[in-house]
Formats: C-alpha cells, structure tokens, sequence
C-alpha cells in the first residue's frame, strides 16, 4: 500500500493533500469549460449548465436543447431538467441540497428535491425591469445582483420574502461575493462589491465604503468562517485580509497575466487560485503549491476543503487533519504513529510490536484516540483498518479504555464508506460528516431515491424511518405501474404499525399523479383529521373534508373549509351542507353576525328560524339613522313573524317598540324636548318630570303599564322634579299599590322630612311600630316617635329619645311630659 | 429533559417572555409595536415596559385604535390569530401605512397563539401578506398568579355558549397538551360538562396524533407518558352550574370585580377613593398606551401577590377585610410608636432593625391606604337598599324559597330602574336555580324589562334565552333533570333542588372570620362547581358533611390517589352535561423509565380546569381546598377567563339604543 504522504504537499510549514474520489467522471465528449458548474456543499450533487455566452460545438438539435443536468460528484447522472425559461443568472445550491435558479427577469425556482419537482417565486423589487445580473449563495439563501447595482436578499426559501438591500454606488462591479449573516454582527447577510478600487460593504440598512486603493479586484472570496476575505487584482496580487477589513494577513504575487478562472478557500488557511488547468494553493506567508491537470479543472468549496472537477477526476484538496498529521508525517516519532508501527510488526509476528507499546506506554490513551480520530479523517479503505486495528490494538493493552468514541467512529466509518461508493457519490469527509448530522445525510439519500441505503443508515444509526417510508411510498404510488388495489395494499402492509407516517403526503401524491381512488384510500389511514382537510379540498371531497375538520376540533380549520365552500358551492346547496352540523351553523352564525347579515338572513330563512331571521332586522333597526327607516326594518321583522302563532308574543313587543317609536316622534315634536331613544319608563318619567302628567297617563294606559309601576314611575318622577305639592296631594289618596313606605324613603332622601313625616302614619299598616318611631327619628321628629312608643308602651325607647333631644329643651320636656303617663 | 418537581407557573411566565423577545429581536432595529388591546394589556404580566424598550420597541399602539404612526421603518402586529376581525384591521393599518409614506416599511405579524389559515386568507386577499413576513408567539396560558392560568379570552364565554364556537375549547387542549409534552400526560382525566368532554375527546385525540406525527426517537416518546407528578386533570364546563356566577361574590376579590372590575391583576380606580399615584407608580406603567384623559382621574391599581397585604386579603369574605384592615393598622401604628417612644433608650442595633424594615412598613402602609379607600368604596356600594335587596332575593333564591314570594322585590327593582345587569341576573339566577320560571310570570317581567329599559332588549331577551339561562318553565330545555332517574328523560338541565341536599350546597353556620367549609365565600352557599370539585378531590370531607351532618368534622381527610367520581356517581347524574373520567395509560416501559428520571415527587399536581371562565369566589373557594390539601396536593387552576355576573351578563345585554342616540345610557 503507498504510503498516505505520497499526495502530500508543503504549504509552508503545514501540508496539503489532494485526495482522489472519483475518477472517469464526465463523458470526454463534454466540454466542462463550456459548462457552469455548481456544486452542493458537504459533497452533495453538482448542476451542469450549459454557458451560453460560449461557443460550442454543434451535435445535433437534441443536444443543443437547454437543460440542467444533475451529477453525483462521481459523474452519475441524477437528473436532467429541461430548462425552457430563458437564461440562468444564478445557479446554486442551499445547504440542503436545493437546486436554486434564477433567471434574468427575476423568477426564482426552487428544485426541493433533486427529482425536478419545483416551487417558484419572484424576486420583484425592480427586478423584472433591470434584469438579474448575477447571483451569490449561501447556506439557506442567495443575494442576486442587478444590472442597476441594486442587491436583493433571500434569506430563505420557505415562504420566501426578498429584500432589497441598502443601495451601493453606480459603478462597474469588478467582482463580489457575501458573507453570510450567521457570520456577520449584524446577524443580516452582507454583501462586498468591488467598485472602482475599493470594497464597498452593503447590508440592509447601508452601504460602506471599506476606503481601499489596490484594486479593482478581480475576485473575492470569504472563507468558510467569515472571517478572512481573499482579494484578487487586475494585476496577478492576491491578498488575504480580514473580513472587518482592519488586517492584512498576507499577500501574494501569482505573476500571472491571465486572469485566473476562480478563487476559492480552502478550509479556513488556505486560498485556492484555478486557471484553466493550473491549482495554485496559497498559504499563510506566500507559501504555494501548485498541482496541473489536463482540462479545465472546476472548483466547489466546502467547509474543509476544496473539490476540483475535471472531466477525467473528482479530487479533494484539504489541508492535512492535524491527527492524520500526527500520524502519517514523514520522520514522525508520535505516539499514534509508533502505534500504527506496532500493528504492522505484529501482523509480521515480530517482537517489536511489543517493544513499540512498551515504548508508548504512558501515552498509549491519547495514541489510541490519535489513530481513531485519524482514521476518521482516511478516506483509503486500506488506512481505516489500519488505524482502527492500531487502536484496537493499543485498547487491549490498556486496563481500562472508554470506547464508545471507537465504536462510534466504526459506525461512521461504514456510513462514510457506503456514501463515498461511487454508485452514491456521496464523497463526505468526516467533519463534514459531524457538521452535516446523519439525519440530512439520510435526506439526501432519500432524494436520491436511494431508500434501501437510507433505510439501511437509519435502522444502523438508531434514526428515525418515517420520512424513509413516505417518501418511497409517495414514489410507489407515482411510478408504480400495478393496480391500484395493489399498490394501496402493498403500501399499507409495509408502512402498518410504523409511528410518525403521513398518509396524507402519500395520498396528495397519489393525488397530484392523478390516482384519485387511490388517494381515498390512502387517506383513510391517516389518523390525524386536520391533515386530511386540504387534500380532501383539492379532492373535491367537499362534505368529507368538513366532517374531518369538524373531527378535528379545529375551528380554524372549519373556517377555513366553510370559506372554501361558501366561494365554490351557491348558497342553497352551501346551506344544506352546513344545516347537518351545528358546529358549523354555529361558525357560520358568529361569523355573519358581524359582517354579513344577508347571508344570515337567507340562512335563517332557509332554514324557518324566523325569530332569529326577525332578529336580525331588529339588530339593523338599531343601526338606522332615521326614525322612517327604523320603523321600516321593525315593520319587516314583524311581517317575517306574524303568521307564527307561537311568537304572538315577540310580535306584540316589536310592535309596541314601533309604537314607541311614532309616539317619541309625535313627542319630540310637540314639545321641546327629545323623547326618541328613551325606554318606555324613562319617557314617562320625563313627561312626569317636566310636567306632562296627562300625556304620560295616556302613554302608560297606551301600554298598559301595570300600576304598581306606574305609581313607582311617578313618585320618582314627582321627587326628583321636587314638586312637593303634587305627592302631598297624593298623599291624600287612601291606598297605594306599592305602599307608602318607598315614599317616605324617596322624599326623605330628597330632603324634604317635613313631607316625608306625612307618609310615615300611612305606613303604620305596613311596618312594625317600631320602625314608625324610627321614620319619625330620621326625620328629626322626637315628639312623634316618642308618641309611637308612648303608644306601643316602649319606656327604653321614649327614656333613649329624651335624652337624645336633651333634657332641658322644649323637645325634651314635651317628650317627659309624655312618658310621664307611661311611667304611671 | 430535565428532571422537574412540581409544576411551576413561573416556568410558563418565562417562556412566555423568551418567546416574545426572541420574536422582537429577529425584527432589526427599532419598531413600532400595534398590538391588541387585550393582549396589550396582558402582556405586562410576563414583560416588562422597559425591557421592550430595550428591545428597540419605541412606540406602542393598540390595533383596535387605529392610529398607529409610521415614524420607525419597522411596524410589529401582535393579534390574536383566531380572530378575523383583526387580521383584517392589521390588513387595513398596512395600507394605510404604505399610502402615507412612500419608505417602504417592513411589518411584521406576530400571531398569538397560532397563525391560522383563516387570518392569513384575509391579509392574502387584501394584497399584503406578501409584504409582511409573519410568525407565531405561542402565548396560551397567561400566568395571572403562582395557581392561576388563563387563556385570556375575554369572549370565551359567549363564544362557547351564546355562539357555540369551539375555539376557546381548541385552544385550551393546545395549551393543555403542551403542558403534557413537557412534563407528560395527565395520569387521570375527570370531568362534567359536554363542552368539557369535547376537551377531554380532543386531548385524547391530540395525544394520538401526536403518536402518529412523532418519530420513534426516545427523547420525545418520554413526553407522551403518565406524568409522575401530576394527579390528575379535572375539567369543569361552565354550563353545569351557570348559578354560581349569578351570585354575587362576597369575597374581597369578587366584590372588588364586581363593583370596579378588575382586568390582569389590575383595577382602574378613581383617584378620589385611593388616592393619586405618589411617586413611583405602581408596577409598571405602559407609557404611551394609556390613553391621558383617563389616568388623571383614575389610577391603575395591581392587585396580585406582589401587594403586601393583599393576598391576605383576597379571598377572605368582606365581611371581615374591614376588622383584618383595622388590625394591620394597629399593627403598624404599634411598630412606629413602638420605636418613636423607646428612642432614646435604643441600641443601636434595634434601631437598625427598624431602619432595615422600614422600606417595607412603608410598602405595607401605601398598600394598607389603598385597600382601606377600596373596601370603603365597596362598603358604600354594599349599604345601599339596592344591593342588600338583591343579595336577599339571591340568598333566599339559592336556598330554595319559593320564587314566586321573590317576585315582588324583582318587579320594584324594575320599576325603580335598578341596574339591568342586576335585575336580570336575580331573573336567570331563578330560572337556573327552579328550572325555569312560569311562562306566565316570565311574559310579565319581559314586558316589564322592555318597557323600562327599552325595546331593544327583545335582543338581550333573546341572547339569554340562546345561553340558556333565561328560560320559560314550559321550555323543554329548562327542565331539570329530575331525582327519580329511572324515567328517561329529556331533561338536561342541572337539579339544584337535589343538589342542595346531596351536595350540601346551603352551610347555614358558616364561619366568615376562621372558615371550615368554601360555603364562606357566598356567606353560606357553597359553589356547585367547586363542589364537583371536591366530589374529586375531597370525598370523605364532602361524604361527611353531606350524610353525617356536622360540618365541623373539620381535618378533611382524602382518599389518597384520586379515584374520578368514585362514590359520587349518583349525585353527578344530576348535573347537566355530561360525565367523564378517562385514565391516560402509556408503555410500561416509558412509564418506569419516566419514574426512574423523575423520581415520584410527595406532592401531586392537579390540574382544575374551567371552561367557559371562573369567578373569583370560585379561586377563593379552589384556594381554600388547596390550602386542606397542602401537604398532599399542589392545584393548579386553569381557566379560558375570569367571569363574573355583571360579565356574563355583558355579553347578553345590547348596547345600541332605538332611534336617535341621545339616549342617557341605562
């Protein structure tokens, strides 16, 4: 086995390597410089696009019909999008392997799922008018540059909502790139343009210029960290400065005229220059190495690394993991590699496999970790073993070793290997492995259609299977070519008893492929109602989509299916629908009531409510503006009513209300006050009050006002008008409906004891005596209370009273005078 | 997930706050915040004003006004998702916005608790949702107390029963379920009431959803599992015992609602009576939010457990907050002469302990003038004719003396023009209470009320007649459900007349100043509702009063795992609606793995939910039990919003007038 430092190569004091992944990738017949070529991070599928401000070579029109096309970094075709929506501006991936196109006039579209299935949006902000010029990307949005120099911002691509940044100045834009806002202060993305000869910065809410003199720059890169920006000049210098833009780390001179094709980082250390078929890695310090290929090699950055695509090969350039270092250095004396030493002696039965544990003793823990860190970081199959056996190895010697990073790392290692096979093409390093979680991992082998291969993970990873089992579901049932039966029941016996599986993505796909029974079927077996509702919308299953929403409890839900039938069905059959169900009534009740009485109205009538349809006339009676048309709607709720025996009551209410009404009117015009809005009461009381009393007579006996009320009425009216002299001609009066107690309170607390004491012997049938003395008392009338008690033969009280008058007043003596013929 | 003990409300308080400042955070710079007016109101109780400010949030408005300005760049809607109404006023402020200034603006919408489908048809079909970028704050309960969660929707009372819209029950499972998510299923699910079993089936149905939506990772599987701390969750629907809120409320806290009403924890109060706001105000003011012209005459006064005296006070009957005022005054006089007399012979570390304490004398002291000017505001409202009348005709209606002698006092309410929330109340209180009143009779009294307060209340008649609490005798509707059971029957309606006797709804001896039984919140009736609570919760305490006669039997004891209904079945079935206890069962295995990280905590929580709203009497009375159960149970009550009679009655009552409106409001 060669040795792993063979592809080594020095870049000041670290090392680089360029592993080889794949070779025989492109047809040779594909001219990949005439291509654009895009890749998905963490080693995902890579989009070729035909660049059509390049000449090519005429084959035919079938080849010269435009499309995406859709490669596994080995060179396997995924899929191929015929692309019929005029040129691409911008054409990347987010970070979970969405194909995102833009076109010049702003339309954006999303391919979700690497099969051609797609959302669409547009950009909008002007975009349309000035035209896209070109797009930048990162992790979960994009930045498209217009030809106008205005920037507009993505930030993600569920429910979408571009942004139009800070404007930046007119000028030539030489080169540009972002920085994603995970990496900035101000958590928005940022976006540098090279202008004339400086850097401007420009987020949402301004534009910066960064007051440089080197440029124009041909290139810029941030690093994956977003922290350092390369620079590239007109004249062959490239620069690494920070992203704040207050250091220069380093400078370099390629003393190149031609311009390179691009300008990358590699990790976080190193920048990547491509010419056409010429790789330049730049370290810290100038330093540089150079690789060359035969054609025109393609750059796809990733976090750790660089992926250079040529036609013949897939190769990985990253700076050497530090533990690999450790271990494979040429000249090395680390513990990790003298362990790696011991597992070669003993496969050779030699003795010094001992001697080199004897060695290592002390640190043989951190060599053991060292070779599992390392072999994580292998991707040569031969070298994993190597390094795992090393550690198996240094484990056994060792009394007591956690190896639950080994087993893990064996794990990962067969996942990592499974992918990297060529059929998958899946190349991940380990970090990016870690940084990219087994669960996306298994999303994009799902989009793959490689549902053996997830499933298989899954299970092994302890993940869940769901997703798995819908998504092949969903495929079975738009691909399938058996029957439908077939297909339902082959579906449900595999998924049967597996948690968390929609039935309702299987169905909308069942649906969407035009396979409605099928659908109905599938549908069946979802247990959560809410889901079912839309599908059953666009299904068409009006009623049943009702049913489940009402199931679901979801009043939202309801709503939102009533509003969706309401528009579709007339009104009639709408009714008869909602008739059946009360919680739907009821919604569409509430709902109405506010904003829609019409609708109520027809509905209520439709369904013989006819109090509650008179109701509603009474509700917008209230709301008339004239007394005419108040009148009007109270005569409609009457007519609605009217051959209903059982509501001859309601029917006399709402005609007496109209009669108030025309009588208020009569009122307010006879006299100088305002009656109309008064209750019956109150007009009354005011017509008392003012001194009407024959009018409100007449307008109590019109009503047939009980007379206990009426008698209420007046004495309120009569005390709070103060005419005394008309309650003490009613005083004369032998009987009172409501007695004459309320009397002698009310006028009391008006202030007037002297005719409140008139009232209190006509009380004297209604109370006990001793509540009499206590009427007179709170009219400050002690003689009589003292006479009442006098009477009752109550001495404490009469003894009380006298001496609350004081003995030697007039009230006093005449009180004595009194009890004196009690004391007897 | 972290091993938890207990239930703790602050837990929902905070998440609350992180919820709504992350949100507020994602908006960059400043903003202007429009908000809903009850939920600008409520947010004060998990947020505090300043730290909104330091959030960026420069100006605030309420939705329903209007008014809102354009002077930030970034406008924040926060409105109840569920609500149409709103989502088309935040459609109609977005245009306006974008009409009167040609900047364009960024708006944000923060859907409490949820987005809906609806509210975002209405913004999409008003041509701005495109403008907006919109998110959810997951607000459900709002903790008003450490044992007192609301949903806060104020309509939910009509909603459920004058509307029939089930939304207040959706979201009270929402909110129950996330509950059960964090700290795992109610072991036991007891409950009455039909919109209560509608709870209880759609928890159950949510809980299988979730099975079916979840994957089969471990760590969410353990959510879904019986709950080691938790007993149980009782479920009561309003409608079994309409009656109660009829009531007038005789605690502090009840008395305090119904006469100057109380919204979040806080009263508006004339100044006049507690005197002008001194110096710091207190708890936090909103700034901008209130409108002047009110908060120079009244003030806004907290009334939660922050108060010094208050939690004493609450829910204590009123009957004795005057003697307990009188005693703290004393008290505090005492400290100070205690301190101003000995000062000459003082060391210096007793008067150090004075100082020390004075901070907090002087809290007692504003919080002892404030409630001393509030009971005696209440007290001149009690004294009056009025109130005496109508407490007497509830008293004796609730005790079950024959309607017809209450009568007469009801017709002279009317003709003196009494309140018409008060009238009509005594009115539904007597129908809910005999099953109805006699047709004949009840012909009158709508005549009457129509004639006195104004036709318009056919509408009012017609709303209660709807909620089901004004009802003639005849009406099939209003009967009760009768003792002898063995006739089936349509009648759905609660049996008070049994109840009183089974349940021992009267307590003729009650004891205000050291009470031995919650018939002391009504001064001798005991809330039905909180009856069927202790039917639960209590049953040899409820089993001794009922059959052995003295309330005094004091020390009630509990079986010790809560057993439903067990032993009360037969009462129950004179309750209208219906009855429920389900057992939550999970895996064996899930289950000791949950007691195993959970450890099986002394104290048990329960959960006491009240659709359809609780008075605060009830809180008094639920808090009364808790405080008997203390060492064996913690209660935690749940409601959709706090209710009272004049509120219920609100939602019957219309507002407009016939004709011209220069009518002087009734």
């Amino acid at each position: 086995m060669a040795n792993p430092t063979a592809d080594w190569e020095q870049v000041g004091d670290k090392f680089y390597r360029k592993i080889q992944l794949y070779t025989a990738v492109f047809d040779q017949d594909l001219e990949l410089e005439n291509y654009i070529v895009t890749g998905c991070s963490y080693g995902g599928a890579v989009a070729l696009h035909r660049d059509e401000s390049k000449l090519h070579s005429f084959r035919g029109t079938q080849a010269s019909k435009s499309s995406i096309d859709l490669y596994s970094c080995a060179g396997k075709l995924i899929r191929r999008i015929n692309w019929e929506k005029g040129s691409i501006k911008g054409l990347g991936w987010s970070e979970d392997e969405k194909l995102i196109v833009i076109t010049a006039d702003g339309t954006v579209r999303c391919y979700y799922d690497l099969q051609g299935e797609f959302t669409q949006f547009s950009l909008g902000n002007g975009a349309e008018e000035y035209g896209v010029k070109e797009c930048r990307f990162y992790g979960t949005g994009f930045v498209a540059l217009l030809t106008n120099n205005h920037l507009i911002s993505v930030s993600r691509y569920e429910e979408p909502r571009p942004k139009l940044l800070a404007t930046p100045p007119e000028g030539d834009v030489y080169s540009w790139t972002l920085i994603p806002p995970a990496y900035t202060l101000s958590r928005s993305v940022e976006v540098l343009l090279s202008i004339s000869n400086t850097i401007y910065v420009v987020d949402e809410i301004d534009s910066e210029d960064r007051l440089l003199d080197i440029g124009p720059f041909t290139h810029i890169s941030v690093s994956p960290n977003g922290k350092f920006v390369a620079l590239y000049t007109e004249s062959g210098k490239a620069y690494v400065i920070t992203s704040d833009f207050q250091t220069r780390y380093s400078e370099h001179d390629s003393r190149s005229k031609i311009s390179p094709k691009d300008v990358q980082w590699c990790g976080n250390d190193a920048v990547v220059i491509a010419w056409e078929d010429e790789v330049h890695v730049i370290g810290p310090k100038n330093a540089a190495a150079r690789y060359f290929y035969d054609g025109r090699v393609h750059l796809i950055a990733d976090h750790d690394g660089v992926r250079l695509i040529t036609n013949d090969v897939c190769d990985f350039l990253q700076k050497v993991p530090e533990v690999t270092d450790e271990v494979f250095r040429f000249g090395t004396e680390s513990s990790a590699s003298i362990l790696l030493d011991a597992v070669e002696q003993l496969e050779n039965q030699s003795p010094k496999a001992d001697d080199n544990i004897q060695l290592i003793r002390p640190s043989l823990v951190e060599a053991v970790d060292t070779c599992v860190k390392a072999a994580g970081h292998e991707f040569n199959i031969h070298w994993q073993k190597q390094l795992l056996k090393a550690a198996s190895f240094g484990k056994s010697v060792l009394d007591i070793y956690n190896s639950d990073d080994f087993v893990d790392m064996c794990e990962v290692l067969r996942v990592l290997n499974a992918v990297r096979f060529y059929e998958i093409g899946i190349p991940l390093s380990y970090e990016q492995f870690i940084r990219l979680t087994p669960e996306n991992l298994v999303r994009r082998l799902i989009n793959r259609r490689e549902y053996l291969l997830a499933l298989r993970i899954s299970t092994y990873l302890r993940l869940p299977t769901d997703r798995i089992y819908v998504h092949w579901a969903s495929q079975k049932v738009r691909v399938g070519t058996e029957d439908e039966d077939t297909i339902c029941r082959l579906i449900v016996s595999k998924l049967e008893g597996k948690r968390g599986i929609s039935f309702e993505e299987i169905a909308r796909a069942a649906y969407d492929e035009g396979r409605g029974r099928l659908a109905t079927e599938l549908l069946n077996h979802e247990p959560r109602a809410g889901k079912q509702v839309p599908l059953l919308l666009s299904m068409e299953e009006d009623e049943i989509a009702l049913d489940k929403a009402i199931e679901s409890g979801d009043s939202d839900l309801i709503f939102f299916v009533l509003l969706h039938l309401k528009k579709k069905l007339p009104l009639a059959s709408f009714f008869r629908v909602i008739n059946t169900r009360p919680t739907a009534t009821a919604l569409i009740e509430s709902s109405a009531q506010n904003e829609d009485s019409e609708l109520l109205k027809d509905l209520y009538y439709q369904d013989d409510r006819r109090l509650d349809g008179a109701n509603i006339f009474i509700r917008e009676s209230l709301r008339q503006p004239d007394p005419q048309s108040t009148l009007d709607k109270l005569a409609l709720a009457t007519k609605l009513i009217s051959d209903t025996k059982e509501l001859s009551f309601q029917q006399k209410n709402i005609q007496e209300t109209s009669s108030l009404l025309k009588h208020q009117e009569l009122l307010d015009s006879d006299l100088t006050e305002s009656f109309t809005g008064l209750s019956l009461h109150q007009t009354i009381f005011k017509l008392i009050k003012s001194g009407y009393a024959s009018r409100a007579k007449k307008l109590s006996s019109d009503f047939k006002v009980p007379d206990k009320i009426t008698w209420w009425i007046r004495l309120r009216a009569q005390v709070s008008a103060r005419s005394w002299s008309d309650l003490e001609d009613l005083s004369k009066t032998r009987k009172s409906p409501i007695g004459w107690q309320p009397f002698f309170a009310l006028i009391l607390s008006a202030g007037n004891p002297k005719l409140a004491s008139i009232f209190v012997p006509k009380c004297a049938g209604e109370v006990e005596p001793q509540q009499i003395i206590e009427m007179y008392e709170k009219c400050g009338m002690r003689v009589k209370a003292a006479e009442e008690a006098v009477r009752i033969k109550d001495v404490e009280t009469v003894d009380r009273l006298r001496a609350a008058a004081g003995v030697g007043t007039v009230e006093g003596m005449e009180i004595e005078r009194l009890g004196a013929g009690l004391r007897r | 997930m972290a091993p938890c003990t207990g239930f703790d409300t602050d837990q929902i308080k905070d998440k609350a706050r992180k919820d709504l400042l992350y949100l507020l955070e994602g908006v960059r710079g400043k903003k202007i915040l429009v908000i809903e007016r009850e939920l600008g109101d409520s947010l004060r109780l998990f947020v505090k004003y300043s730290t909104l400010l330091e959030y960026g949030v420069t100006k605030t408005f309420f939705l329903e006004n209007g008014d809102a300005d354009v002077s930030q760049q970034n406008v924040v809607f926060i409105a109840r998702g569920e609500c149409a109404k709103h989502a088309q006023s935040i459609a109609d402020h977005i245009k306006r916005m974008q009409r009167e200034t040609q900047t364009g603006h960024e708006f944000s919408i923060f859907w409490v608790p949820r987005r809906t489908l609806v509210s975002e048809k209405i913004l999409e079909d008003a041509g701005v949702l495109g403008d907006t970028s919109v998110a959810e704050f997951p607000l459900y309960f709002m903790p008003l107390e450490k044992d007192l969660l609301s949903l806060g929707l104020e309509d939910s009372f009509a909603d459920l029963y004058l509307r029939k819209d089930p939304t207040p029950i959706f979201i009270m499972a929402r909110a129950l379920m996330l509950i059960q998510q964090k700290h795992g299923l109610f072991p036991r699910v007891t409950g009455k009431g039909d919109n209560g079993k509608k709870l209880a089936d759609l928890l159950a149905r949510m809980r299988q959803e979730l099975t079916a939506g979840e994957d089969s990772t471990e760590s969410t599987k353990l959510g879904l599992t019986p709950s080691n701390n938790m007993e149980s969750l009782i479920v009561i629907d309003r409608e079994v015992d309409f009656a109660t809120p009829l009531l007038t409320q005789l605690t502090y806290e009840g008395l305090i609602d119904e006469v100057v009403g109380i919204s979040n924890n806080r009263a508006m109060v004339d100044t006049s009576i507690v005197g002008a706001a001194t110096q710091a105000p207190v708890g936090t003011s909103r700034g901008s939010v209130s409108s002047a012209s009110t908060q120079e005459k009244k003030r806004q006064i907290e009334l939660d457990s922050s108060d010094k005296l208050y939690p004493q006070l609450r829910d204590t009957n009123f009957a004795i907050v005057g003697p307990l005022l009188n005693k703290v005054a004393r008290r505090l006089k005492d400290n100070y002469d205690q301190f101003s007399n000995r000062q000459t012979n003082q060391t210096v570390a007793e008067m150090r302990g004075f100082v020390d304490n004075y901070p907090s004398y002087q809290a007692e002291q504003k919080s002892l003038k404030v409630h001393t000017g509030l009971a005696e505001e209440i007290m001149k409202h009690t004294r009056t004719d009025q109130f005496t009348s109508l407490l007497e005709i509830q008293q004796n209606l609730a005790a079950g003396a024959d309607p017809a002698s209450q009568h007469d006092p009801i017709e002279e309410l009317i003709a003196r023009e009494a309140p018409l929330t008060e009238v009509l109340r005594v009115l539904c209180l007597e129908s809910c209470i005999s099953g109805g009143i006699k047709p004949r009779e009840l012909a009158t009294f709508k005549r009457n009320i129509l004639q006195a307060y104004g036709y318009q209340h056919i509408l009012t008649l017609d709303a209660l007649e709807k909620l089901q609490l004004l009802l003639s005798r005849t009406s099939p509707m209003a009967t009760m459900i009768p003792i002898s059971s063995t006739v089936a029957t349509t009648a759905t309606k609660t049996n008070y007349t049994y109840l009183r006797k089974a349940l021992r709804l009267i307590v003729d001896e009650v004891n205000e100043q050291d009470p031995n039984d919650i018939a002391y919140v009504y001064s001798g009736y005991a809330p039905l509702s909180i009856r069927l609570v202790q039917c639960i919760l209590q049953k040899q305490y409820l089993t001794s009063i009922t059959r052995g006669g003295g309330a005094n039997s004091g020390a009630a004891g509990t079986g010790g795992a809560s057993q439903g209904w067990r032993g009360f079945e037969e009462v129950i079935k004179h309750v209208r609606g219906q009855t429920f206890d389900e057992v939550q069962k999970g895996e064996d295995k899930a289950v000791k793995a949950r007691a195993l990280l959970t450890g099986s905590g002394e104290k048990k929580t329960v959960f006491v939910v009240f659709l359809g709203g609780i008075t605060f009497t009830e809180i008094a009375a639920l808090r009364f039990i808790a405080k008997k159960e203390e060492a064996r149970k913690q209660i935690i009550i749940c409601t959709t919003s706090i209710v009272s009679g004049p509120r219920i009655m609100d939602v019957a009552i219309e507002k407009g007038t016939l004709g011209k409106n220069t009518a002087p409001a009734v």
